[in-house]
């Protein structure tokens, strides 16, 4: 059983301290002295004030049942309603709509009124006192801050306060009233000191002014148990800002000197910079120089500019232009050693190697890693053809170039960034500004003796003067028969053909070198695009040359194919388009019967583009293009069947690194090898779909041809002399051979190389068997080795052969129905794994508390505006009450007198 | 019946003018004696109208049809005259003789019955001989005086149809000169038209067709038939008659006799010598236009069969027949999967039936009772096919093989197996092993394919196009989708891939695409070569090893 309530109530008293020991007089004084006694106050109040509030049960709502079951709910403490005070609550409330909403009740319909803006008049926590000293503090901050436009900062009475006249200055002649007579005989600081010691108690006003005044004043100077009065004060103050105000005129003049004495300086200083001697500076008189360091830089100048007659201002400010368009001379990079230049070249093609092959495996490479490599890639080819570019040199210098060109080597097309970068880029200016002026001369002397009517684009060669243009023009048409300089940038092919109309086939290279020396992106700003357009221009032009019936040499085709990878690198985007529109060109037109043109750019775009790669926008297409080629074309002739050889053997290239199945490559070659042999075939070799060729083309066996390697021309021309078709049979029967040789490597690894090279095995013993002493030994020879090394394939495809293991994963789970349970509950938490939905709940739920809040409150303004407005009218009643009862009682009384008088005047009759 | 004959002269009249409508347009361009030709026709034909006495003018008319000579350029402005005369002649009961009649009337009666059946002959010679334009003309008259004597002279309706004059008009349609035109003409505007004359069509047809015909005949036979593809229903109301109808004949109003006659009409030409390719149309053709005319579907059991057993494309397209059969009819087919499974042959995928017979084998083989050695042995018949295959039918394969994975799941060991025996696996480390697959094996059921696994695919996972590629690893990840549509995947191309790839015109490519950062030093030529010290080994050096250029 708890202990009564008088007993509970004296233990909490005791606890919080508000009983105790009775304390000594002396305690109690000092306590009263220290302000502890106060503080001890209004602890005991807030003590007891909670102990009040315990001991009274109707303060706080409880809930009148407790719970049976310990049970966690959303709507946050458990304890609902514990320890809520809805009576403190209440008031609180009422407190506050007091303050707000009556005021607004009382002013409604009232327009004005004064707004008190006075410092520290609405906060309750500052003393009268301390507002006061806080308003002088901020008056005096003001003044000194000297906002106003002419103030010099040693007026100080620009303003005083006056009053009745009089200034209300501390430091004029009116002091104080109340000191006027102690400082008559105007007393030195220490006395006014001393006599402030002998008497502590005395001046208690004077020394809370005083206090006030070190409120404003420096602390930092203030000798401690000394007291200066006002005036003093105000006279350091001044004094003080004067001396602060010398010093910093004192710092600014040392600094002005210390820069003109730079100023001076600096031309040598530029000279030293850019290494030129400083010869000038000795020209110079050096006699004005004496003594001007001690003099006054702006007199100095003066003297200086009557001296030298020369403005120096405007030097100087021709200097400083100077100098903002000179470059920095920037610290150069450490010359690489030999060793670090390899290293440096084996980790790029290292790097460059790994994307190729994250390419081929179909990673994504990251955007930025991407970018990278594009960024660095650049550079590095700068790098890595700086030497080429510098051996061949630019086609300005005609003596080196010309002659050469096309003969030595084709590789002088690599006319690089470095070309101009060999130059700097001061000079490059000049040549640009020179070549800009001397445009129209030099153009003109260029092409006039051609009598080409040619469209310059405002661009000529970068020769270093007309006259040596020229000449050099002279001199290059003697060697070179009728080859132009300059060439505009062809925009399509037609124009191109048009400039190469009356070009010999050999001399295209140098055209094209020409025109891209010309349109160096770097020379003029729409030169990139006209570049791009040309690598298009390009493109169109190998398949176009490869379909012409007299064949260029190769070496023309290698080159301008190298020129347009050189071009692919600074424009992919352009060399990409252009070779898809030829692959779409094909795939429309002639899917199933390629041109040798055709084969020569799918050639030279296994050299642009990556056919390794898992994905590329060109060469995916291009492969697709092959195998539908050998998937569907039916062979009429030997040329066809060379041309679906040619492609044969394109496609195993393009596979060469990523080692891809292509099922139409095997079913090509088998059909051809099976069309080939002397005699058809009886049975069917395997599941590859045999398809006789509409035209025989079957070998006839004999000892007199011997297998040749293989011609481009032959995809052109079918021989007509028997014995040279026999040749050309049996050479494409021992390159398809040794083709699928090759691809029974590549594919080695496959898991079903056994099934793929089974009917190969088959095809290939049957042509064995049948040309078994019919030919020579060199027809039968890459048989039977291609045979061996599938053979060996095949055992050993046979050795490694495992069941498939496909699915190792882990097992999916199994859908389950037992629902959820979550470790340590919150119920404050949120499980909802559906964000959007939770979060949608979340914002559901609290638009509901706060509109229940909302009219909660607008339902208890209402209560409350209702009773203001019935006290109110309670109010005016009474008061009409009053005043009717006033006046009642007023008749009443008058009445009464009047019946009274009556009564004594009736008495009286 | 008043009102019928009525009603049919306003129509006799109407398709004169018609008749004449050409003629008198070519009237206004032609040349005078043209026109006067044009006159003295009319002048006969007048006298002929007037009186009796002009009947002689029939025969002068008939000699300036001058078809014995020259079918080819007929006259068609007196064919067109003549038709006029007959009919007005038919119409007028003058070639009906009566018992009670005089004998020189008989005589006059048989007289132009005879110069009738000229006529007709003349009209049929011209139907086969001559140009396009006449024989429509020619075809139109026929069919005017087939109409003229079904409604004038009673009890012709046996002597017409069957036996008499629409025999050879149907004949003559068939077996014209260039007849095209008249052909199509003929089934647009009487067959498909007239209930009465489809129904005598087939019934003619199936007559014509029980003797052998020529490949081109028989043709124009299927073209025919092919044509009329609205089969009655036992609901329809059989009202568009060309001509009088008997109505005692109750054949003409029946669904039933209609299909019947079509299903003889047929059967006579399946029975026919078909060529190979026209065996495949019908083939083709079969499910929509041929079995709804049949009442006994089962008498195309012989056929099918034949023609499943021809093999190759011939089987494909007879399979959805024999389909047909099988389902609605109750046909009992043995070995029908031992039969399917042989079809998968080495051309199967690369033939334009391909998407056809997926379709079909995905409905033959979605069975879940199917026994899983069968399944496994497509499965497995499938994936070595897929090693062959265009890129369009892998992609086609693969996602059929994960179907029946899913369907039943004894198969999935194909894909993965663990080898559980020591000894066993002790075996497989030390010397590999064969596949357990026998792929000459003909039975489904004991081709041992379930202990097998899909190695092809798995190689395919290798193609060369990444999309074949990325649709063949889909047997090598999880398997959480149910099951995958098929028709998404049918219809694919060469040339749909390469439109996929490359798009019809050039949009913005997203990235800059890769460019090999190496200029190869060879493309073509032995550029160089020295600097390698003579052995050539750079990319591309595999073309160059190979070809001279």
């Amino acid at each position: 059983m708890p202990p009564s309530q008088l007993k509970q109530l004296k233990a909490s008293l005791r606890e919080n301290g508000v009983l105790g020991p009775q304390k000594s007089k002396k305690e109690k004084r000092q306590n009263a002295k220290t302000g502890v006694g106060a503080k001890n106050r209004n602890q005991r109040e807030v003590a007891l004030q909670a102990i009040r509030d315990r001991f009274n049960p109707f303060e706080i709502k409880t809930i009148n049942k407790s719970s049976k079951f310990d049970v966690t709910t959303r709507d946050g403490n458990t304890t609902a309603g514990g320890g809520a005070r809805p009576g403190v609550t209440k008031s609180l409330g009422e407190e506050r709509r007091r303050a707000t909403l009556l005021k607004e009740m009382n002013s409604r319909n009232k327009i004005g009124g004064l707004i008190d803006r006075r410092f520290g008049e609405n906060d309750p926590t500052m003393t009268p006192e301390e507002r006061a000293a806080e308003r002088f503090a901020r008056e005096s901050q003001r003044k000194m801050r000297k906002e106003s436009m002419f103030n010099l900062e040693d007026d100080d009475d620009e303003m005083q306060l006056t009053h009745m006249g009089q200034s209300l200055s501390f430091d004029g002649p009116n002091q104080d009233d109340f000191e006027a007579g102690d400082l008559d005989d105007a007393e030195s600081d220490e006395e006014a000191s001393r006599k402030r010691k002998r008497f502590p108690d005395g001046d208690e006003t004077q020394d809370q002014d005083q206090d006030q005044e070190d409120f404003i004043d420096y602390g930092d100077e203030e000798q401690p148990g000394r007291k200066k009065t006002k005036a003093e004060v105000m006279k350091e103050v001044i004094a003080k800002s004067k001396f602060y105000k010398a010093e910093r005129q004192q710092a600014k003049d040392d600094d002005e000197d210390l820069r003109e004495a730079l100023d001076k300086e600096l031309p040598d200083l530029f000279e030293a910079l850019r290494g030129i001697k400083p010869a000038a500076k000795e020209t110079k008189p050096e006699a004005p120089k004496q003594d001007f360091s001690e003099m006054n830089p702006e007199r100095a100048a003066m003297l200086e500019e009557s001296q030298n007659s020369k403005d120096p201002e405007k030097e100087y400010d021709q200097r400083l232009r100077q100098m903002t368009f000179d470059q920095r001379s920037k610290p150069t990079d450490r010359t690489k050693t030999e060793e670090e230049k390899v290293e440096e070249e084996a980790e790029r093609l290292k790097k460059l190697e790994n994307d190729r092959l994250r390419r081929m495996r179909g990673e994504q490479l990251t955007d930025d890693e991407e970018d990278n490599m594009d960024q660095d890639e650049i550079p590095e080819d700068d790098e890595s053809e700086i030497d080429d570019a510098m051996h061949f040199g630019l086609p300005t210098y005609p003596t080196e170039t010309r002659p050469e060109l096309g003969v030595e080597d084709e590789d002088d097309f690599i006319i690089d960034e470095d070309l101009v970068e060999t130059d700097s880029n001061a000079s490059l200016d000049m040549g640009d500004s020179d070549m800009e002026e001397e445009e129209g001369s030099s153009s003109d002397e260029s092409d006039g003796p051609d009598g080409e009517d040619e469209h310059i684009n405002g661009m000529t060669l970068p020769t270093e003067d007309s006259a040596a243009a020229s000449t050099a023009v002279e001199v290059n048409k003697e060697a070179n028969g009728k080859l132009a300089f300059t060439y505009p940038c062809p925009k399509d092919h037609e124009s191109f053909l048009t400039i190469t109309k009356n070009v010999p086939v050999e001399e295209i290279p140098t055209v094209i070198q020409r025109i891209r020396a010309l349109h160096h992106p770097r020379l003029r700003p729409g030169n990139k695009d006209k570049l791009g357009r040309f690598a298009e221009v390009l493109v169109e032009h190998v398949s176009y040359m490869g379909n012409k019936t007299e064949q260029p040499p190769f070496a023309i085709l290698e080159n301008i194919i190298r020129h347009i990878h050189s071009l692919a690198k600074t424009h992919p985007l352009n060399v990409t388009i252009a070779c898809r529109a030829q692959l779409r060109e094909i795939g429309k037109e002639r899917p199933l019967n390629l041109l040798p043109g055709d084969l020569i750019l799918l050639t030279g775009l296994s050299t642009f583009f990556p056919t390794s790669d898992h994905f590329h926008t060109t060469a995916t297409p291009a492969h697709l293009c092959l195998a539908r080629y050998l998937g569907q074309c039916t062979t009429t002739s030997l040329a066809d069947l060379a041309s679906g050889t040619f492609a044969a053997s394109l496609c195993l290239q393009y596979q060469k690194a990523s080692k891809r199945y292509m099922p139409e490559f095997i079913n090509y070659t088998l059909n051809a090898l099976c069309n080939l042999a002397p005699t058809e075939p009886t049975v069917k070799f395997g599941a590859f779909p045999y398809r006789k060729s509409q035209e025989s083309v079957q070998l006839v066996p004999s000892k007199k041809v011997t297998p040749r390697k293989l011609q481009f021309r032959d995809v052109t021309t079918s021989p007509s002399d028997p014995q040279a078709q026999e040749e050309l049979k049996i050479s494409l029967l021992t390159t398809l051979v040794s083709l699928l040789g090759s691809a029974s490597d590549i594919w080695a690894e496959k898991s079903a190389f056994t099934e793929i090279f089974t009917p190969v095995r088959a095809v290939l013993q049957y042509l064995r068997q049948s040309l078994k002493g019919k030919v020579y030994a060199a027809a039968r020879e890459p048989i039977q080795n291609t045979l061996d090394k599938i053979d060996s394939h095949l055992a050993q495809a046979r050795l490694v052969r495992r069941p498939l293991f496909l699915h190792d994963h882990k097992p999916l789970a199994i859908k389950t129905a037992i629902p959820k349970f979550e470790e340590n509950f919150n119920p404050d938490k949120h499980y909802d794994p559906d964000r959007e939905r939770a979060e949608s709940n979340r914002l559901k739920k609290e638009f509901k508390r706060e509109r229940k809040g909302a009219m909660r409150e607008l339902r208890k303004d209402a209560s409350f505006v209702a009773r203001e407005q019935l006290r109110e009218k309670k109010e005016r009643d009474s008061e009409y009450e009053k005043k009717y009862k006033r006046l009642v009682a007023e008749i009443q009384s008058q009445e009464g007198r009047a019946a009274n008088e009556y009564e004594r005047a009736r008495g009286r009759r | 019946m008043p009102a019928l004959v009525t009603d049919s002269s306003s129509k006799k009249r109407k398709s004169g003018k018609n008749a004449s409508g050409p003629s008198s347009k070519r009237r206004a361009v032609a040349e005078d004696n043209f026109a006067e030709k044009l006159s003295t026709i009319q002048e006969l034909e007048n006298q002929i109208a007037e009186s009796r006495k002009g009947y002689n003018n029939i025969a002068t008319l008939l000699s300036m049809l001058n078809v014995e000579q020259s079918a080819e350029k007929p006259e068609m402005a007196v064919a067109v005259s003549l038709c006029r005369v007959f009919s007005r002649l038919i119409a007028g009961g003058n070639l009906t003789e009566s018992s009670r009649a005089a004998e020189n009337e008989k005589i006059v009666v048989a007289w132009l019955k005879e110069r009738c059946l000229d006529y007709q002959n003349a009209l049929v010679a011209i139907m086969r001989e001559a140009d396009a334009s006449s024989q429509i003309a020619a075809l139109t008259l026929s069919m005017r005086i087939v109409k003229e004597r079904l409604a004038h002279i009673p009890g012709a309706e046996n002597n017409v149809w069957s036996t008499g004059f629409f025999k050879d008009i149907f004949a003559a349609i068939v077996e014209a000169n260039n007849g095209q035109d008249m052909q199509t003409e003929a089934v647009a505007k009487f067959v498909k038209e007239y209930e009465d004359v489809r129904y005598y069509t087939f019934t003619q047809m199936a007559d014509y067709a029980s003797t052998k015909r020529s490949p081109e005949v028989l043709e124009t036979l299927i073209k025919i038939l092919q044509a009329c593809d609205e089969v009655p229903g036992p609901e329809h109301k059989f009202e568009n008659f060309y001509a009088k109808r008997d109505t005692k004949n109750k054949r003409l109003v029946s669904a039933n006799s209609h299909r019947k006659q079509a299903q003889e009409a047929w059967l006579a030409i399946l029975r026919n010598n078909l060529s190979q390719s026209q065996r495949k149309s019908l083939l083709r053709m079969m499910v929509h236009n041929i079995e709804p005319w049949f009442n006994r579907p089962e008498l195309l059991m012989d056929f099918l069969t034949d023609s499943y057993n021809v093999g190759g494309a011939t089987s494909l397209l007879a399979l959805s027949g024999l389909f047909y059969l099988i389902q609605e009819k109750n046909l009992d087919y043995p070995q029908f999967y031992s039969k399917l499974y042989s079809l998968l042959d080495s051309e199967l995928l690369h033939s334009k039936h391909r998407s056809r017979f997926f379709r079909l084998l995905n409905t033959f083989l979605s069975s879940t009772h199917l026994p899983s050695t069968l399944v496994a042995s497509f499965i497995k018949r499938l994936a070595r096919l897929a090693l062959n295959a265009p890129p369009s039918a892998i992609v086609v394969i693969v996602p059929f093989m994960y179907n029946f994975f899913k369907a039943h799941p004894t198969t999935t060991f194909m894909m993965h197996r663990s080898i559980r025996d020591k000894g066993e696996l002790a075996q497989v480390e030390k010397e590999g092993m064969d596949d357990p697959f026998d792929p000459n094996e003909s039975d489904p059921n004991m081709t041992n394919a379930i202990e097998s696994s899909i190695w092809e695919i798995e190689t395919l996972q290798s193609h060369f196009h990444p999309n074949v590629a990325a649709i063949a690893r889909i047997i090598s990840e999880q398997f959480t989708k149910q099951a995958y549509s098929l028709e998404d995947f049918l219809d694919h191309t060469y040339a749909g891939m390469v439109t996929a790839d490359l798009g019809v015109e050039e949009r913005n490519l997203k990235k800059i695409p890769v460019v090999e950062y190496q200029i190869p030093k060879r493309i073509f030529t032995d550029r160089l070569l020295e600097e390698d010290g003579g052995v050539d080994s750079g990319p591309g050096c595999f073309m160059r090893d190979l070809w001279e250029f």
